[in-house]
């Protein structure tokens, strides 16, 4: 599952940041980024239904919910 | 017939006479191959056969004559009696890869011949050889992505099966089918390995000089039949489909296909994806193409249509090892493309690198140090051993980090990336915890149990 979360950078701005558990203790994280890889893939799986999204809360978007927030996103 | 004594050498008689025009004066003249003695000619003087060491005395290249012949058109001749060594130089372009004795072409040492990093799959920074289930299209051994549309359809390990290796290997990347599955059309599974941009620009992709290439590994599978694969562009817009056959089953075969280079489409020579290379798992129509050709594509051509689908037969194995992408029209030894372990690691850490601890009983193993600037955030700069493809773009980390502090740990709730501290040659991460005192040092740690690491990715 793909946690979206907000961080604040060194900035004091909120930033999205994706956080996936990929194992029993193991976690990957990335930017929401037009550039970053991972994000495009990510995007690309929502919009596609092949990738699920939750929010900050753990609380799972619908297809439509996710999609419509990702193209909201870069 | 027998004989004793060393072995002769390869000497051969050429025939041939060189003509000389008699002054009446001159006694001396050169001739075009150098005779150890004066037996080794014969000398004629208007024709007349002169006698050796009396008439003439030979010295390297020179005939002298006692008394200088008389005038005359070629009434002096020199013919050559004895064999003579003849050193052959080929001709420009005519010595081929497979004339050269192996041992001769392994020590060329071509830098960078093969282009796949960890061709030989003896890295495994993320799993240290145990087995993974991708649930999504994930990196398994470093540099080979798992393509799927499907989760759990097979697993992915180094060395699964723990069958002996092709002779000079030790390791392969084994894959085992999960299920029975029957793909779709628009359903796809395979390795993937993405060449940069960098290391495929002298191919020459794209332009009328594209470089041939050739394609050539060891499989293993528990079945048999006609497989597939492919080389294609970063847009999946051009695409080679190849296939290759396994004869026999549970039985290491090396393959080798030979690829025109694209004098089409568009190849990338940044540190973008220069040219994928897959290897077909079982693959749709969607996303199949003939093989044999180059082909323009609306969606990446992953295989060739009517390839066998490994994961179609649960507990079919697919293995692969060696896996060399020269140029030229056949296939060379293998080498790898750093050469030894090292700078094959290295090569592997442009795209991850990963830091922990190298044993279960190392705990409290320390990641680096940090500065907290909230209660709630403390930052940790990671300087990466090589310079990466680009900035980090991932972070992963596994079995309870902390900050530590005087005795105490403050878990670690998410690892990110900066958006402006990810460099080629820095990394800086922004960790979340709670309690911490702004403005002091910690150090990240793996806490509870040995495991823990941080790792960067810049994948392609």
């Amino acid at each position: 599952m793909n946690k979206i979360i907000t961080v604040k950078n060194l900035a004091g701005q909120d930033i999205y940041h994706i956080i996936r558990q990929t194992g029993e203790e193991s976690y990957t994280s990335f930017p929401v980024q037009a550039d970053n890889p991972n994000w495009i893939a990510l995007k690309t799986a929502i919009l596609e239904d092949k990738a699920q999204l939750q929010d900050a809360d753990g609380n799972t978007m619908t297809a439509e919910q996710a999609k419509d927030f990702v193209k909201e996103l870069p | 017939m027998p004989y004793l004594g060393n072995t002769p050498t390869t000497q051969s008689f050429i025939s041939g006479t060189d003509y000389f025009n008699g002054t009446g004066a001159q006694t001396a003249f050169t001739l075009s191959r150098t005779v150890a003695s004066v037996n080794d000619i014969q000398a004629v003087v208007n024709n007349v056969v002169q006698v050796p060491n009396d008439a003439y005395t030979i010295s390297g290249t020179t005939i002298t004559f006692t008394s200088a012949p008389s005038s005359g058109t070629q009434n002096v001749y020199v013919r050559y009696l004895s064999t003579t060594t003849q050193a052959i130089t080929p001709s420009q372009g005519t010595v081929s890869w497979s004339t050269l004795d192996s041992n001769v072409q392994g020590d060329l040492g071509i830098s960078f011949k093969n282009r796949i990093i960890n061709s030989n799959m003896v890295i495994d920074q993320r799993n240290a050889g145990a087995s993974v289930t991708p649930t999504t299209t994930s990196y398994t051994l470093d540099r080979w992505n798992a393509g799927l549309t499907q989760a759990s359809k097979y697993s992915v390990q180094q060395n699964a099966g723990s069958v002996t290796p092709p002779l000079g290997f030790t390791n392969y990347l084994g894959v085992t089918s999960l299920s029975a599955y029957s793909i779709t059309s628009s359903d796809f599974f395979c390795l993937i390995q993405a060449i940069e941009g960098f290391n495929t620009a002298d191919l020459g992709w794209g332009t009328a000089n594209a470089k041939t290439v050739t394609v050539s590994f060891w499989v293993r599978s528990s079945l048999t039949g006609t497989f597939g694969g492919s080389l294609s562009n970063s847009a999946g817009t051009r695409g080679y489909p190849f296939t290759y056959t396994i004869s026999a089953a549970n039985t290491w075969e090396q393959k080798s296909v030979t690829i025109a280079g694209d004098t089409t489409g568009t190849w990338l020579t940044t540190n973008s994806v220069g040219i994928y290379v897959v290897f077909g798992l079982g693959v749709g129509s969607t996303y199949s193409a003939t093989a044999g050709a180059w082909t323009t594509t609306v969606n990446r051509a992953f295989s060739a249509t009517g390839a066998t689908s490994v994961v179609g037969t649960n507990g079919a194995t697919f293995y692969l090892t060696g896996v060399q992408l020269e140029v030229g029209t056949q296939a060379t030894t293998f080498t790898t493309a750093g050469g030894s372990y090292g700078a094959e690691l290295a090569l592997c850490q442009r795209y991850y690198y990963k830091k922990g601890p190298q044993s279960s009983s190392d705990v409290r193993y320390g990641i680096g140090f940090s500065a907290s600037g909230s209660s709630t955030t403390a930052y940790i700069n990671i300087t990466l051993p090589v310079n990466m493809r680009t900035g980090p773009t991932s972070v992963d980390w596994g079995n309870t980090l902390a900050l530590w502090k005087g005795g105490t740990n403050f878990q670690v709730t998410a690892i990110t990336i900066t958006s402006s501290g990810a460099s080629v040659t820095d990394c800086l991460l922004q960790c979340t915890s709670s309690g911490l005192t702004g403005e002091e040092a910690y150090q990240l740690v793996a806490w509870t149990s040995g495991g823990g690491f941080l790792a960067l990715g810049a994948e392609l």
